[in-house]
């Protein structure tokens, strides 16, 4: 047996300092559309690459992608979510700029 | 309020100011570099100097930065702003494989690599597309949960002592094995930049990575990545400008490399036409066939060819031939295998890569075709194109999820002072990391433009020096022998290993020696820098999570911290053991790595976040199943492994033709199932 007397998944919440779950739930909406974007670029482009070879300038459209353009789609997509995230945290007025979930001793 | 604002605006400033005077003095320094070897400095000098300097000036940021206190040896005390912990996240996150593999793996690999060795363009899709999932998945709620190691990540969330272990397993296998890549890359910088032993090269670097991580632990090592990463944006960037000036005329490779793509796709249809590629594809097939012959009979072979030799020592010898050339005869009766065993597994060595080399272009694929095959050929052609786009895929999934799930890379976040900093550090981490990424395939293209449109078609007699140089580092590395015999260089006579491309990249394009020995002190950056990381989190995940377990012994928080330090001494001398092996090439040995760090810790990882109902039971069921899953499909298949598993354990064949490197795709989807189904029912039987 792995673990000891307690397997009920409240008693062991008890451990947890913050719950995430309840503050990241509120967002699920951007983070489904930001990850279909991230699984076109990636796994779609990936896997129709050979369907997709018309060309953009001298490069063959899913050879850009997989070389430079997903790569561009990605940090578009990580700065984004940065963005969004920080103007809902203003938005639910918890302290401008700072970050309400992480307060942290120097 | 005020108060903290202001004095953590000094701090920026005050570090803004000292990294602004260190970019300033690096690039005096290489300048200086490039004057002396005009005024005619040797090329002796040249590469000790560069690899000298660098990691003295690491070794003094980490001496400077030396620490004791648990909070900032473990997370450097939560206060890096977030612009600079992208920076060295970047330099910890490109490793040796980055660095010096990868370009030669695109170059090898084109697109998407062979079925049976699948790659090329997956790892830079695979190695950024990972941190979009680091960015909105993982890295905010971790930060959230002050934590100090991934492991206390499942400590907390689940309770108990076996979600803990279990990961504190995962993290030193995974990053135990990466890190052995990383000194085999620092082995492999030193000796060709000194010409030391191998060995040797091992122990200089290691005194640099020790220097730095022994003594300062997180704090020392993020400001010696920060360091580490200008050095390695500047010589990877330097190179790849001036190859790119000097064949398009503009510097600004990730943008002007296209139209070499084209000429390289002439070019391949101009060699696959070639008479003489064709000769030396003939001369592959029959050197197969005598090696398909040997091994129908080895003990025979064997004896036939020792008495061949002994008879040529004979004949040079009657005939009073030159010293150098009986010599050199009896090296070749020495050098033959020992006994039955060894010259069955060198003459199926060899058969395996005669087979390869007898390949159309040497075996490469066509550079930018996707897939090998083709989706309206025949059957096999059909099969083929299958194959290859489904491990292509699989490789993808496995170094996406491996990257949310590295340990090294998910603890810099921990370093950040809030969660909004720790989200904000991810996408600058993207960025310093893409500055890298968009140049690696343009480096690729550039160099095989160059091979295809110099080097070949060059005379035996008048091959560049460096050649002979790097074949005698390692003759794996590079190898050019006249096949046909017509004193004429074929693209299919010239092999190159993956990871001599980028460090020889300099030499290929005719650049200036200091510019080689800038892109050896960038490889050298970039190994240590996540040497370093790696073994932290090893030695963090011995000491404190396996060995002081809540509870069980007593420690003061300092005695921790020295007692992590001394288990980082040991890890890094077994790490450099192993990698004195020589066993395997960087890249694939860091992808098995990704594999492992998907499987273990992405399902248990996401489930706790993100779904209240994961208990305990799943996520070590979760864990369990992974790894499990994942590590057999490693062993399984490895040949070394094979002949000591007992035959009931052995599967034959691939599953769906999943190649061994993408294990992770199998394990990290049965992980999630496993996880899901245990907490449903472990949460029944306890109601």
């Amino acid at each position: 047996m792995p673990t000891a007397a307690t397997p009920d998944s409240d008693a062991e919440r008890v451990g947890v300092p913050l719950d995430p779950a309840l503050a990241d739930l509120h967002h699920l909406g951007l983070k489904l559309a930001l990850l279909a974007v991230w699984a076109a670029v990636s796994f779609g482009v990936g896997y129709f690459a050979a369907d997709l070879q018309f060309s953009v300038g001298p490069w063959p459209f899913s050879y850009w992608v997989a070389a430079q353009g997903g790569v561009l789609v990605f940090i578009v997509l990580a700065w984004g979510y940065c963005w969004a995230m920080q103007r809902f945290e203003r938005q639910q007025g918890m302290g401008a700029g700072a970050a309400p979930e992480g307060e942290s001793h120097g | 309020m005020a108060d903290p604002a202001s004095a953590e605006r000094s701090y920026s400033s005050r570090i803004r100011h000292i990294l602004g005077l260190y970019v300033i003095g690096l690039i005096g320094f290489i300048a200086t570099m490039a004057w002396a070897e005009q005024q005619g400095l040797s090329r002796h000098w040249i590469g000790p100097i560069f690899l000298f300097l660098t990691v003295m000036a690491y070794a003094a940021i980490g001496v400077h930065g030396r620490t004791s206190d648990p909070a900032e040896y473990y997370v450097a005390g939560r206060r890096i702003p977030p612009i600079y912990n992208g920076m060295a996240t970047a330099a910890d996150w490109m490793s040796a494989a980055s660095f010096i593999s990868l370009s030669g793996a695109l170059y090898l690999q084109g697109f998407s690599g062979t079925p049976g060795a699948p790659g090329g363009l997956a790892y830079i899709l695979g190695w950024t597309g990972g941190f979009v999932l680091v960015a909105m998945l993982i890295a905010p709620p971790l930060r959230a949960m002050e934590l100090y190691t991934i492991p206390d990540f499942f400590q907390v969330r689940f309770g108990g002592r076996w979600p803990r272990i279990l990961a504190a397993l995962g993290a030193v296998l995974c990053s135990f094995t990466y890190v052995v890549a990383q000194i085999y890359g620092v082995g492999l910088i030193a000796s060709r930049l000194t010409g030391v032993q191998f060995e040797i090269g091992i122990m200089l670097g290691l005194g640099g990575v020790l220097l730095c991580s022994f003594l300062g632990g997180m704090r020392a090592i993020t400001w010696t990545q920060v360091a580490q990463y200008v050095v390695l944006l500047l010589a990877f960037l330097i190179p790849v400008s001036w190859l790119a000036y000097k064949q398009l005329g503009n510097p600004m490779a990730p943008l002007a490399y296209g139209q070499q793509l084209g000429k390289i796709a002439e070019r391949e249809s101009v060699l696959l036409a070639s008479a003489a590629e064709r000769q030396v594809i003939a001369a592959y097939e029959q050197r197969m066939r005598e090696d398909a012959e040997r091994l129908a009979d080895v003990p025979a072979a064997l004896e036939r060819e020792r008495r061949e030799a002994r008879e040529r020592i004979q004949l040079l010898r009657s005939r009073n031939a030159d010293v150098d050339l009986i010599v050199a005869a009896s090296r070749e009766l020495l050098a033959m295998p020992r006994d039955e065993a060894e010259a069955r597994a060198r003459w199926t060595r060899d058969l395996r890569e005669n087979q390869q080399r007898a390949q159309p272009l040497g075996g490469l694929p066509r550079h930018i075709q996707p897939f090998v095959g083709d989706p309206v050929g025949d059957e096999t052609q059909q099969a083929q194109y299958d194959l290859s786009r489904r491990n292509f895929i699989a490789l993808l999934f496995c170094l996406m999820l491996g990257t949310a799930g590295m340990p090294h890379l998910l603890m810099r976040y921990y370093t950040v002072p809030t969660v909004a900093a720790a989200r904000a550090s991810v996408a600058w981490s993207l960025v310093f990391i893409a500055l890298l990424y968009l140049s690696i395939p343009a480096l690729a293209a550039l160099v095989k433009f160059e091979v295809m449109s110099h080097l070949v078609g060059s005379r035996f007699d008048a091959l560049p020096s460096w050649i002979a140089q790097w074949a005698s580092v390692d003759s794996s590395l590079l190898s050019v022998q006249d096949v046909n015999g017509d004193g004429i260089v074929q693209f299919g006579e010239i092999r190159l290993g993956a990871d001599l491309l980028v460090l020889a990249a300099p030499e290929i394009g005719g650049l200036p020696y200091v510019v080689s020995g800038l892109v050896a002190a960038g490889g050298l950056a970039a190994a240590l820098s996540t040497a370093d990381g790696l073994l932290l989190t090893i030695s963090n995940a011995l000491v404190r999570d396996l060995y002081f377990q809540p509870g069980r012994r007593k420690a003061s928080p300092e005695q921790r911290v020295i007692l992590t330090k001394f288990t980082l001494l040991t890890v890094a001398l077994a790490a450099a053991f192993v990698a004195a092996l020589k066993s395997s090439e960087i890249l694939p040995l860091v992808a098995a790595s990704f594999s492992i760090a998907a499987a273990t810790f992405v399902p248990a990882m996401i489930l706790g976040i993100y779904w209240r109902g994961m208990t305990r039971h799943g996520a070590v069921a979760a864990m369990a199943v992974g790894l499990g899953l994942t590590l057999y499909y490693l062993v399984i298949h490895n040949p070394a492994a094979r002949a000591w598993l007992p035959s009931g354990l052995l599967v034959p064949g691939l599953w769906w033709g999943i190649e061994p490197i993408s294990a992770g795709a199998f394990g990290a989807p049965v992980g999630a199932l496993a996880g899901w189904l245990v907490s449903l029912l472990s949460r029944r039987v306890s109601r």
